[in-house]
């Protein structure tokens, strides 16, 4: 889907992107993630065919930004970390102008408008002029623009930075959704836990270069992380874990053990009935929510 | 209907806005109308507020078209939509002027009226095209400014719209200017050919006619020229033959007015040949100037033309010569000739020798502007203008009151005994510094780190 290769970009004294090569496979959730000033953003404009790098070549459905930037404009939808909406015009007249711009046709505008309305949960607002919305309702509406004409890349440049909680929940609700909905995005961001309810994939930017050279795996959406806690030591909880089918332990020790399984509650079930059965207590027993930041950090220190 | 104009419509068309508009010009032409007075009648305050409205205003609208948009950073978003350069070019530049148009459309009618009614068809047709044409220019003047600033990536404040708004008005009074030679009230030029006929290329050609397609075929170079900058801007790329096109036209177009020029010393004794040669030039080097001072000189740019020569890449490396790069070319290939042209025909070399200095005055300018570049913000730009102060002014004033006359010509084309020593020293400094400039863009400060965070991230 998106495959980027040596990407150079330099500013007249600096190199912010030194010979990076990746790929985001499709109808996935890519996280974006690295300090402050590390090229995110620059790459992420260099996906969008917004800047011309150095050398090197971004594809995107096989076109080239160098030759089609027009044809990817067309695929994408980014969300930019500053972002600016018409104040002026209603939710309903920034949509349709967006699906109009992204070249929908006038009698599929309305449509176009209400769905994205509806995905972001703005529908019952499209009369209200975009600058009478609360800082939340903004984000929904810049991403309802970005999304209105179903592009097949989504790009987010710090999507939830100043969104409260529930808001952020929404948000990984929404992408989660756009994704399952066949849309492979990319979610730049140096605030791991927001990354962590929806990612599957990481790529770790630092001074310009990717950390360990390609994408780390963090998330398997059919086979998540979990972690087990009993209360009474066992030292022989490994070999236990190690001879269930369809279960590969990560980290194991007598009161712990990260491994991943199947996400079907069935097997989950039936799993902890053994575990109960050979007489551990478990005590804890869930899904990891520091997938993401437990990569980020091991990728780190290797790199 | 093209969406950019139609958010504009929805942003600028308010109905109320409208009536407004229409009220108050109603109210206007009635009180001049009541007023009777002879020397400012209704046609007059017609003409006055369609230059306030359409040439004015519209300037400033038209230079915030894309700055605003930057400024509001809904322009990345504009970017990414599917619209094709020329849909974005009219959108925003129609767009953003349509209620100065609006309130233009009806000046306009008041002044096509009252010039139906005192010259006749032929003169209120003429006035509807000038007027039109003037608009169109201004605005379009003022639009490509700001986008050529754009380019630029500064942030741009209402001092800088302000600028462009001047260019755009700097336009308007051009034409205004050039139109006024037909006017036989005015009479500018008469001691030339007089007002109803223009010598152009050794032809007489009737005045009205010549300016109204001059100022057609400027106004479509004009929107040309837009339209290219809103390609870069959409990230596509831009070949070098429309600009190449342009210069050959400018300099046929510039050439053809021989008989213009005052027949002063500066022009005593040369022939045809060498005076259209000359205004080719001229005009070439004035465009030289213009665009290194507009068009941002990117370090990086500079290196990845230099990478694409050196990896013989010879279309990608012509594709992305800028215009003041193009321009420069053509002064020198166009000075050559002239400087040729002159040693073969002329015993005396002064001429000669004084374009051939100026060449290499030229190499020397441009070097500083892109010397100057690496400074921040736009202070590069307005060190080389005061650079170029010193060297064309306040230099030679000091020299001068030393007395030392002679040393005047490392600052501008001089006459001296020894004819060859100017272009000499002109032609030294230009290469030193074109040297030095070359040497600056290769350097690079890698790699990136993050105790110094790259602008965009």
């Amino acid at each position: 889907m998106i495959e980027v290769s040596n990407l150079v970009y330099e500013y007249p004294t600096q190199r912010a992107l030194d010979g990076v090569s990746l790929k985001v496979a499709p109808q996935t959730i890519t996280a974006l993630v690295g300090p402050n000033g590390a090229g995110k953003t620059t790459l992420l404009r260099c996906l969008a065919a917004l800047e011309t790098p150095y050398d090197g070549q971004v594809t995107i459905e096989g076109l080239d930004t160098a030759t089609s930037p027009r044809e990817i404009h067309a695929l994408l939808g980014y969300l930019p970390d500053f972002y600016g909406l018409y104040d002026e015009l209603s939710v309903r007249r920034s949509l349709v102008h967006a699906a109009r711009a992204h070249g929908i046709a006038p009698g599929a505008a309305g449509a176009a408008c209400g769905k994205a309305a509806s995905r972001v949960g703005l529908a019952d607002r499209l009369e209200t002029p975009a600058g009478q919305l609360s800082r939340g309702l903004r984000q929904r509406l810049a991403i309802a623009q970005s999304i209105v004409h179903e592009p097949k890349v989504l790009l987010l440049d710090e999507p939830a930075a100043g969104l409260d909680p529930q808001a952020r929940r929404d948000l990984s609700a929404l992408l989660v959704a756009l994704k399952d909905g066949g849309m492979t995005l990319v979610v730049s961001s140096h605030i791991l836990a927001e990354l962590e309810d929806y990612c599957s994939e990481m790529i770790i930017i630092e001074d310009g270069r990717i950390a360990g050279g390609k994408a780390v795996k963090v998330r398997d959406v059919e086979r998540p992380r979990y972690l087990l806690e009993i209360a009474t030591a066992r030292s022989d909880l490994k070999d236990f874990l190690n001879v269930r089918a369809g279960l590969d332990v990560i980290e194991v020790d007598q009161h712990h053990a990260l491994f991943t399984f199947t996400r079907n509650p069935s097997a989950r079930a039936k799993l902890i009935r053994d575990l109960i059965g050979a007489g551990f207590e478990v005590s804890s027993f869930g899904e990891s929510t520091k997938a993401l930041e437990d990569a980020y950090f091991a990728q780190v220190a290797a790199s | 209907m093209n969406p950019e104009f139609q958010r504009n419509l929805w942003l600028e068309l308010a109905p109320r806005r409208m009536i407004l508009m229409i009220v108050l010009l109603a109210l206007g032409f009635l009180a001049v109308a009541l007023g009777g007075s002879k020397d400012f009648t209704v046609g007059g305050a017609a003409e006055w507020l369609f230059y306030l409205i359409v040439v004015v205003w519209g300037t400033r609208n038209a230079a915030t078209a894309v700055v605003g948009e930057i400024r509001d950073r809904t322009w990345d978003m504009q970017r990414l939509s599917s619209l094709t350069p020329g849909e974005m070019t009219w959108g925003k530049l129609l767009g953003s002027t349509i209620f100065n148009w609006f309130g233009g459309a009806i000046c306009l009618a008041v002044m096509t009226f009252d010039t139906l009614t005192h010259k006749g068809v032929t003169a209120a047709f003429a006035d509807i095209v000038y007027y039109l044409a003037i608009g169109v220019i201004a605005q379009a003047a003022s639009f490509l400014a700001s986008l050529i600033a754009v380019r630029r990536r500064q942030a741009h404040s209402r001092l800088d719209v302000f600028v462009y708004q001047v260019v755009g008005i700097a336009a308007a009074v051009a034409v205004n200017s050039v139109w006024s030679i037909a006017d036989p009230a005015t009479m500018h030029l008469a001691h030339v050919v007089g007002a109803d006929v223009i010598a152009w290329w050794g032809m007489k050609l009737d005045a009205r006619l010549f300016l109204l397609a001059s100022l057609a075929i400027f106004a479509g170079w004009l929107l040309t020229a837009c339209y290219r900058e809103m390609r870069l801007e959409l990230q596509m790329r831009n070949g070098a033959l429309v600009w190449l096109a342009f210069l050959v036209f400018i300099g046929v177009y510039a050439g053809g007015f021989d008989a213009w020029l005052p027949n002063d010393k500066s022009a005593e004794g040369l022939d045809a040949v060498s005076l259209r040669l000359g205004l080719a030039v001229g005009v070439y080097a004035s465009l030289t100037y213009l665009m290194v001072f507009l068009e941002p000189k990117d370090r990086v740019h500079y290196r990845w033309l230099g990478s694409q020569l050196s990896s013989a890449r010879l279309g990608a490396f012509l594709g992305g010569l800028q215009a003041w790069m193009m321009a420069y070319a053509a002064t020198l290939l166009c000075g050559a000739g002239l400087v040729a042209w002159m040693l073969e025909h002329y015993r005396d070399m002064t001429h000669a020798v004084e374009v051939a200095a100026g060449l290499g005055f030229l190499t020397r300018d441009v070097s500083i502007f892109v010397l100057m570049r690496g400074l921040p913000g736009r202070r590069g730009d307005f060190a080389a203008l005061g650079t170029l102060f010193a060297l064309y002014v306040l230099a030679p004033v000091v020299v001068k009151a030393l007395g030392g006359e002679n040393l005047l010509i490392l600052f501008y084309p001089q006459a001296m005994p020894l004819l060859w020593i100017g272009p000499l020293v002109a032609w030294v400094e230009g290469l030193v510094l074109a040297a030095l400039a070359l040497s600056r863009a290769s350097i690079r400060n890698s790699p990136a780190g993050r105790s110094q965070p790259s602008p965009a991230s």
